[in-house]
């Protein structure tokens, strides 16, 4: 079985979903029978929701969306009027 | 990255009107959103880091991989297994952010890709331009930066005692032997 100092360096692997099958089963055999580690990997595990969660509330401005359809809108004209000329016949 | 609502909202215009133009370019049946990454990571290299000059390296002092663990246990006199029962859960997304944004730039985006938007360290390697490892070591120490930044905010915010932070790992099992270790695996 790994020892407390490898399960812990597989920690963040871990939680990045990084880590090979044969390797996820060993990190779980560890914590099932380590309570120390099992802390800290709890509470690692939160911090990391909390930060996710707490970033997701903020979304984007609905001015920065009208912004991005205009700009999006110009590119498309800029595209269709580039390749007009070469194009036999227009869509 | 750009550290500024105003900023960021003409990264993320420019990047999408590019990511629009060279769409033909994208190769179906891989990731989309790091694809989109990639631009936004080029377009702000290109446009907006350059405006502001080289990005400082600055000197990062060594703190611990568990650092908030073992500062709210040492608090609260027990293991602490999630941070929702801690000082911690009352920082708002406003909060948050700024520790974010204290982190030296390569380090900012990194672990913003990896424990934000959830992407994988092929993917976040391919977004910055990096190898895999370098990916790995900006996580390893872009992390550690965090949790200091976060308990700054904490004690900004009021919500701790204000106890000096100690800079030497406590004592306490596991976690003393993981000081010094790297990403190498």
């Amino acid at each position: 079985m790994i020892n407390c100092q490898d399960c812990a360096k597989a920690l963040n692997p871990y939680l990045d979903r990084e880590l090979s099958d044969e390797d996820i089963v060993e990190v779980r055999r560890h914590l099932d029978a380590c309570g120390g580690c099992l802390h800290v990997f709890q509470f690692q595990e939160s911090l990391r929701r909390l930060v996710r969660v707490r970033c997701q509330e903020q979304v984007a401005p609905e001015s920065l969306r009208r912004r991005i359809s205009m700009s999006l809108a110009i590119e498309q004209t800029r595209i269709v009027q580039r390749r007009a000329p070469r194009a036999a016949s227009p869509e | 990255m750009t550290r500024n609502p105003s900023d960021a909202e003409d990264l993320v215009q420019d990047a999408l009107v590019r990511a629009y133009r060279f769409y033909d370019r994208f190769e179906q049946g891989t990731n989309f959103r790091a694809w989109l990454f990639k631009i936004l990571t080029n377009t702000y290299i290109n446009s907006y880091r350059r405006k502001q000059g080289r990005p400082q390296e600055s000197s990062l002092e060594d703190t611990e991989d568990f650092f908030l663990y073992n500062q709210l246990s040492q608090d609260r006199g027990e293991q602490v297994t999630a941070v929702e029962d801690t000082v911690l859960d009352q920082l708002g997304a406003d909060a948050i952010q700024r520790a974010i944004d204290e982190l030296p730039p390569q380090f900012r985006t990194t672990v913003q890709m990896a424990d934000v938007e959830g992407l994988s360290y092929a993917d976040i390697a391919e977004a910055t331009g990096v190898a895999k490892g370098t990916v790995m070591s900006r996580l390893f120490r872009g992390r550690r930066l965090l949790q200091r930044a976060l308990w700054d905010q904490a004690q900004a915010a009021g919500f701790t005692s204000g106890s000096k932070v100690h800079l030497e790992p406590q004592d306490n099992g596991v976690v003393a032997q993981l000081e010094g270790e790297a990403t190498k695996r």
